[in-house]
């Protein structure tokens, strides 16, 4: 009897212990094997600020005043790992793609002069049009008439509060009215790089060849 | 020109109010009378006057939205003025004509006004809509004048179906609960039958002649305490106990090393439900890396104010939130997002691949995103749960031509689907090199 009642204090016990290694919350749980799971070399995403993680499992000392788990680049400014490529440089990739080096106010003279470098296939405008749909769908809406869900705000149905109205964001350009409707891809290209009206530049997010196709895209839209 | 402006609230005062028509009716003639009216409506909307009627605010406003919206609100500056009261505010409505056909010749002409608002909006020329006929700008001027007079009426229809919804809820919930209390009163009914059948039983059993055997098994006492001692009780006991303590030791032996469940509290408190669910913005919108590399990337601040340049109030958290994107764009500092889903560096992992070849949808792995306020670590990322999905998923073939001469020999071997597995899914050296 006495023998039972001890087993079974020892795996409660136990078990209420190990229940404190799962993660949950703001708590990231037990590791199994840490000094596998960090990198020492820097990666972009996981920079571990404290100089004393992992010091427990350092046997050496250090010649960089830290411990083991600590890789963030302490020549960085904001802890970053990662930094801006190198003055006048850029960036090549295999369809020698270079930056679009056009500034925000020659809005007029890229409408004019610049042509879409892409063929205009059926697999092209298929590329273009997932790209919209990533893109510029949720402003732009599906056909191109401004009426995408943060164009047009949403109403919520929550179940304590009711109906919802959300806010909206003002001035998307319908881009098959007839203020549109006759602009060139150069123009598409040069809006969507660096912005116009109240519409942000998106040349950070989206590569030169993807503002190309859905350029092409959107010429499809307001036909 | 200023004759016109001055003429027009009197009209528009005629056409408010049909029963103007009082004066005409007490002429002998009712059928003139009409004649006239309609003659003096088509007169007077020639003569520039803001129509009231629903199409042609319905016809406005879909012309406003098709052309207008980009740069003008009723009652917010946006890129151009506000338009509402804007047939009040310009120098005649030939005026406003005019200047939506062709604007730059409007400023050109050194039209006082037009300079003006030239200058005050920085300089930046409004698009001529040369396909505008001039009934499709009354219409829009016919709608906004509708939408500028309206608004109080749209901010009180809300808090009505607030009151509706509570309502229903509160409803529901009670049908439950009467559902409850009716299940309960049914279990004590049928404890007091049963406890009435044993007792009738005991009754007839009394009146028959019994063996002395057979009496005291009718008449054994029950007692809490005989039970407990039994030694079978306190077998079950320990073995549920045992059981149920073992399994839990097991089981949590196993999310050592595992950060399923993990949901940081970040810096700020971003919701995807709200963004992803509701709005329904594609999820690389923001993660902009997920189609191209490795990592998924979190996004830079200019990508949040995309938005939220001008969105500055949160349905949830109001200002305080937003507030802090703003502080960071304006100072040029970086959000520092904590990072949930945190692959061990001795496993190799690329976005890119399983998104834009593999076709995987970003919730596959993720779990219902679009519902989270905060973001919870949703799978195992275990490599038992990564080779599991290798074994069960068919790879995407088709329109790729790369798998065409696998695709060939696989078919060799059987009809089966070809697996993840079988192009090199379980390859040690995948993913640990």
């Amino acid at each position: 009897m006495m023998r039972f009642a001890t087993t079974i204090f020892t795996a409660i016990s136990a078990a209420v212990i190990l229940a404190g290694c799962g993660a949950s919350g703001d708590n990231q749980g037990t590791e199994y094997a840490p000094n596998m799971y960090h990198s020492v070399a820097y990666e972009p995403y996981t920079q571990i600020v404290d100089k004393e993680a992992g010091s427990w499992l350092t046997s050496i000392e250090y010649p960089d005043e830290h411990a083991e788990f600590f890789n963030t680049n302490q020549f960085n400014p904001n802890h970053m790992n990662m930094r801006l490529p190198a003055p006048n440089t850029v960036s090549r990739n295999k369809n020698g793609w270079l930056p679009y080096r056009l500034g925000k106010d020659s809005l007029a003279y890229a409408a004019r002069t610049l042509k879409n470098p892409l063929d205009s296939t059926a697999a092209m405008i298929a590329s273009g049009k997932l790209l919209y749909d990533m893109y510029c769908d949720h402003c732009h809406g599906a056909k191109g008439t401004g009426d995408g869900k943060v164009a047009s705000g949403v109403t919520i149905e929550d179940p304590e509060k009711g109906k919802i109205e959300k806010g909206a964001y003002n001035g998307v350009a319908n881009l098959t009215g007839d203020a549109l409707k006759n602009i060139s891809e150069g123009h598409i290209f040069h809006v969507i790089t660096h912005g116009k009206g109240l519409m942000w530049p998106h040349g950070s997010q989206i590569s030169v060849e993807d503002r190309w196709k859905i350029s092409m895209y959107v010429k499809t839209l307001q036909k | 020109m200023s004759s016109d402006s001055r003429f027009v609230p009197l009209v528009l005062k005629t056409d408010t109010e049909p029963h103007m028509n009082k004066n005409f009716i007490s002429s002998a003639c009712k059928f003139f009378s009409l004649v006239f009216v309609f003659a003096f409506i088509n007169f007077t909307s020639s003569a520039q006057e803001i129509s009231t009627e629903p199409a042609a605010i319905k016809a406005g406003e879909s012309l406003f939205n098709a052309n207008c919206k980009a740069c003008h609100a009723v009652k917010r500056k946006l890129v151009g003025p506000a338009l509402g009261g804007v047939q009040d505010r310009a120098p005649s409505i030939q005026w406003i004509k005019d200047f939506v056909h062709n604007s730059s010749a409007v400023i050109k002409s050194g039209d006082e006004y037009a300079v003006k608002l030239y200058n005050e909006y920085n300089k930046t020329q409004m698009t001529s809509f040369t396909s505008l006929k001039d009934e499709d700008i009354m219409n829009i001027l016919a709608y906004v004048k509708a939408e500028n007079e309206k608004v109080e009426e749209v901010a009180a229809a809300p808090t009505g179906g607030q009151q509706q919804a509570t309502q229903d809820t509160g409803l529901s919930g009670k049908y439950l609960n009467i559902v409850l209390i009716g299940l309960v009163i049914i279990l004590l009914l049928l404890l007091i039958i049963l406890g009435l059948i044993v007792s009738a039983l005991k009754r007839f059993l009394d009146q028959k002649e019994l063996s002395e055997e057979d009496r005291e098994v009718v008449h054994s006492p029950i007692s809490v305490g005989s039970i407990t001692r039994s030694s079978g009780f306190i077998f079950i006991v320990v073995f549920l106990v045992a059981a149920l303590g073992f399994k839990a030791v097991i089981n949590s032996l196993f999310s050592i090393g595992v950060q399923q469940g993990y949901a940081p509290k970040q810096p700020i408190a971003f919701s995807h439900k709200i963004h992803a669910g509701q709005y329904e913005i594609d999820c690389k919108y923001c993660h902009v890396g997920a189609t191209k590399g490795k990592n998924a990337t979190i996004p830079s601040v200019n990508i949040c104010m995309n938005c939220h340049n001008q969105i500055k109030q949160g349905s949830l958290t109001g200002e305080g939130e937003i507030s802090k994107i703003v502080a960071a764009y304006e100072n040029n500092r970086p959000i520092e997002w904590v990072r949930i889903h945190n692959l061990p560096d001795l496993a190799y992992f690329n976005h890119a691949q399983h998104v834009n070849v593999g076709n995987v949808e970003c919730q596959t792995c993720h779990g219902p995103i679009e519902t989270m306020d905060v973001v919870r670590q949703h799978s195992l990322l275990t490599m038992g749960w990564c080779i599991d999905c290798h074994r069960k998923t068919d790879v995407n073939t088709r329109g790729n031509a790369y798998y065409d001469n696998l695709v060939e020999i696989h078919n060799k071997t059987g009809k089966a689907p070809m697996k993840v597995e079988e192009i090199g899914g379980l390859e040690c050296s995948k993913c640990h090199y």
